[in-house]
């Protein structure tokens, strides 16, 4: 009972140092489970969302999915679901491209209804809505809608607004952010499809690998396009921005746990040698050194577990929620969670237990000795005079430098933990403010360094070509073409995007150092991201062709070139011709600012708008490199502060 | 009265490196129950390392330390914690309270070691500290201290009482009370109080006094009449 009240009164006399070992405790644990939390939470809640509404495995995608190739695709997987999925233009006054799904059942990448009834398949007069959108434009349900597509137009009235497994990220025609106001999707019966049905894409589940299934079809079933669903864009993504958190979430959290051990090492170690004394009357007085022991772990122990224990249920609670509502406007999930995993209160516990373990190794070694002795301040270490006391640069040294260095040289584990945690913190310090100018960079290298047009100007999917050419006149500008395509090397497929050029200077090239290069109107360039993934370099073949088309184009690389953040072909309008492709503008870019609006024209955005676009893409990961630094800088000072009060 | 303590031959030899020092050679003495024992001798003789072999807080090298017929030479760590907790009070120099814990406190700490009832304000009312009882050693002056540090000492009823330069760091006058209480404990109760010190003048009020020098017993000599601390010429 006395030793209890003695350790209250140490921990209240010491309390700046029993604070900063708590701090530790708090802040490895804190970190630790805070950015594990995050994507964790991710990871639990994608998975969770994806498995209660049966994501399917894949998408086979077809001009017309026929009751043959139905029949054939069924023998090898384990269900399916035909949809109609066509690009419709929603009646507003911003016209925002609206995606359809007519279906014939709701079982695979089902509709997650929030607000009103769930998706009746016999229903032709409901429509099943795109939340994100509905929010954007107030819409509720009750309220009627219509779709226009393929010279159609059709009115229904909102009976559910929800969230699809599909559209967890919607990638948009004219930003790299979503703008829900102009885009959305919506699910209606294939009972609501105006005229004869005829679907264009089948959802499938499977028990075997994707490599084995897209052998299986290839083998079976003549189709344009197989998407796995690891690559499913809105998959991809989010498990792309996943991996990322996870990165940064596996290395960092690592570090500072590694630094607040190896300095509650220290610190412990040094508050009870400070008792030496104390021991040595215990000792003396019949103590035995098991309640010795005992009473000094609990001075490791309460702090360090309080600590553990907040940061156990803080870090979770605070860290991800820093980071949902950033990820919440660029993905759509129904709930937002904070993730958990046994991992948190393993290491929790692996940093109490070793508090205690610290705490036993520094009282035991003082109460193995003879009481006597403990009664006794601990002699010095001897340590010899080294090289660089016998040379004559010592004799020049002052005398407070000798002091530090003798100190050092006696207590060396202590020199070396000083060293190890201020290394840690610096090394994390590095890393994040590295994090932070490589995303500097990587804007710089996109927004100043390749694009040069002050206006990009995206044209409306059927506008003609003389109105494209005179709004091109109109604004001093040149047309690009932008396509996703697939490429395909000796098997190996990637998705990437396709830039065709029309004679313009607004957009230069760099290699993938940033450094500039020219291309040439005959050259076809590979990114290099691509070029290493497939194993080609200049002077391979390439085959390619644009999503939705069947025409597939071999051709040579004849250059490779670096980008920050599209991935794929660059090539001029002319070697596009000699590919007997059609060249079609898919925007104007000028160097004017251009804000009046043309017909021909969907939107418009500037660069500053693409810039601010980037900044809150990159949010989430700099919201990341914030937290680290501000914890870095805390942890170092904590380190510093115990090191040096302590010595 | 019956013999408490008994050394014979008793050798304690401390290696540093290569070089091996004799504090203790071939020391023997016996020292009875209740006696009031002085063990003299300049800085270095050896007197604390007598005093730590005896109390059990270091082990003799060579040699039969006979305590109450028990051979403390031979005991285990475990057996030594033991005898320190029911056998032996000590009383230090700089008095070795927990500064944390207040007087009686301190006292009442013993109450962990052994099985005896301790009444922390009543033992420190004995030592004349009850009105100090919930004052911290940092409130008390060097008496005080000294005294709360008897008082933790026998409030768990020892065999004997060990006190090492007890008044080392006091002045005269508190020294003569605290001396004056010991020898009040081996007086009234009974208690076998050995005190180490450099000061001679203590020797008159001995039963007993054993003088050393250079680890060796230079002389034992008996008080018939030993006479009260507060008679002696300080």
């Amino acid at each position: 009972m006395s030793l209890s009240k003695k350790m209250l009164r140490d921990i209240k006399i010491n309390k700046t140092q029993f604070i900063s070992i708590f701090l530790m405790a708090f802040l490895g644990i804190f970190a630790f489970c805070g950015v594990c939390s995050e994507y964790y939470g991710l990871e639990q809640t994608s998975n969770d969302f994806y498995a209660d509404n049966n994501l399917a495995d894949g998408w086979i995608y077809n001009t017309t999915i026929t009751d043959d190739a139905l029949d054939k695709i069924n023998n090898f997987s384990t269900d399916s679901e035909k949809q109609l999925v066509v690009k419709s233009v929603g009646n507003f006054s911003n016209d925002p491209d609206i995606t359809l799904h007519f279906i014939e059942d709701n079982k695979i990448s089902k509709f997650n209804v929030a607000e009103g009834e769930d998706i009746n398949i016999s229903d032709d007069s409901g429509v099943w809505l795109d939340k994100r959108f509905a929010d954007a434009q107030n819409l509720t349900v009750g309220d009627n809608i219509s779709f226009s597509f393929n010279g159609i137009t059709i009115e229904k009235e909102i009976k559910g607004i929800g969230y699809s497994p599909e559209y967890v990220y919607e990638a948009s025609p004219t930003s790299i952010l979503p703008d829900f106001k102009d885009m959305g999707f919506a699910y209606l019966s294939h009972n609501a499809f105006p005229s004869n049905i005829q679907y264009n894409v089948l959802l499938v589940k499977f028990n075997q690998s994707a490599d084995d299934f897209e052998d299986s079809l290839e083998k079976s079933v003549d189709c344009l396009s197989f998407t796995r669903q690891s690559e499913h864009v809105s998959v991809s993504q989010f498990n792309e921005e996943m991996s990322q958190h996870k990165m940064i979430g596996n290395v960092f959290p690592i570090v500072f746990i590694l630094v607040t051990f190896l300095t509650l090492l220290t610190t412990m170690t040094r508050i009870i040698a400070h008792q030496r004394t104390q021991i040595g009357v215990l000792k003396a007085v019949g103590y035995r050194n098991r309640s010795i022991i005992m009473h000094y772990m609990s001075y490791g122990f309460w702090p360090v577990l309080g600590g553990a224990i907040l940061g156990l249920v803080l870090g979770p609670a605070i860290i991800p929620n820093l980071f949902y509502p950033t990820m919440s406007y660029r993905y759509s999930l129904p709930a937002w969670h904070p993730g958990f995993d046994m991992s948190f209160i393993i290491v929790a516990a692996v940093m109490v237990i070793s508090s205690l373990f610290v705490s036993y190794l520094a009282a035991r070694n003082i109460s193995k000795e003879n009481p006597a002795n403990t009664m006794r301040p601990k002699a010095p270490n001897i340590s010899s005079s080294g090289f660089l006391e016998s040379s004559k640069l010592w004799s020049k040294v002052g005398f407070n430098i000798r002091w530090n260095y003798r100190d050092a040289k006696r207590n060396k584990f202590r020199a070396l933990m000083a060293i190890v945690g201020v290394m840690g913190c610096v090394a994390l310090l590095v890393s994040a403010f590295g994090m932070n100018d490589s995303m500097e960079h990587l804007k710089t290298w996109e927004y100043d360094d390749i694009s040069h047009f002050e206006s990009k100007l995206i044209v409306e999917s059927g506008a003609s070509l003389s109105d494209i050419d005179s709004i091109r006149e109109d604004v001093n500008g040149s047309t690009i073409m932008e396509q996703a395509i697939e490429i395909k090397v000796q098997g190996n497929e990637k998705v990437g995007s396709l830039l065709v050029l029309n004679d313009t200077n607004l957009i230069s090239h760099t290699d993938k150092n940033g450094n500039p290069i020219n291309l040439s109107d005959t050259d076809i360039s590979l990114s290099a991201k691509i070029a290493d993934s497939l194993n080609v370099g200049v002077g391979d073949t390439i085959e390619w062709h644009i999503v939705g088309s069947d025409e597939w184009v071999k051709c040579e690389i004849t250059n490779i070139h670096g980008e920050p953040l599209s991935q794929g072909i660059i090539l001029s309008k002319d070697m596009l011709e000699e590919s007997n492709l059609t060249f079609s503008p898919t925007s104007i870019i000028t160097s004017k600012n251009v804000t009046e609006d043309y017909d021909s024209i969907k939107s418009i955005s500037t660069l500053t708008e693409m810039k601010n676009n980037w900044d809150e893409m990159t949010g989430s990961v700099m919201m990341m490199v914030s937290i680290l630094i501000f914890f870095a800088v805390l942890l170092a000072i904590v380190v510093l502060y115990n090191l040096g009060i302590l010595s | 009265m019956s013999t408490l303590i008994e050394f014979k031959d008793v050798v304690k030899e401390y290696k540093s490196g290569d070089n091996v020092l004799r504090a203790m050679d071939n020391v023997s003495f016996t020292i009875d129950e209740g006696e009031f024992v002085v063990i003299l001798g300049p800085s270095g003789a050896g007197k604390s390392t007598l005093l730590n072999l005896l109390g059990g807080l270091d082990s003799a090298t060579n040699g039969q330390i006979i305590v109450d017929g028990e051979h403390v030479e031979n005991f285990d760590d475990n057996e030594l914690t033991e005898y320190r907790a029911n056998n032996v009070g000590f009383i230090f120099q700089f008095y070795n309270l927990i500064p944390n814990l207040t007087a009686v406190e301190n006292v009442e700490l013993m109450k962990d070691i052994v099985d005896v009832d301790i009444d922390g304000c009543a033992v420190l009312k004995s030592v004349g500290l009850e009105n100090h009882a919930n004052q911290f050693p940092a409130q008390l002056s060097g008496g005080e201290q000294q005294r709360v540090s008897i008082a933790r000492a026998v409030a768990k009823q020892p065999t004997m009482l060990l006190c090492d330069e007890p008044t080392g760091a006091l002045d005269s006058k508190t020294g003569v009370l605290i001396l004056n209480l010991l020898q009040e404990m081996s007086n009234d109760k009974n208690t076998t109080v050995i005190i180490v010190t450099h000061n001679a003048i203590l020797a008159e009020a001995a039963d007993k006094v054993i003088r050393i020098k250079n680890g060796q017993i230079e002389d034992i000599s008996i008080n018939v009449n030993p006479k009260k601390v507060e008679d002696l010429d300080w």
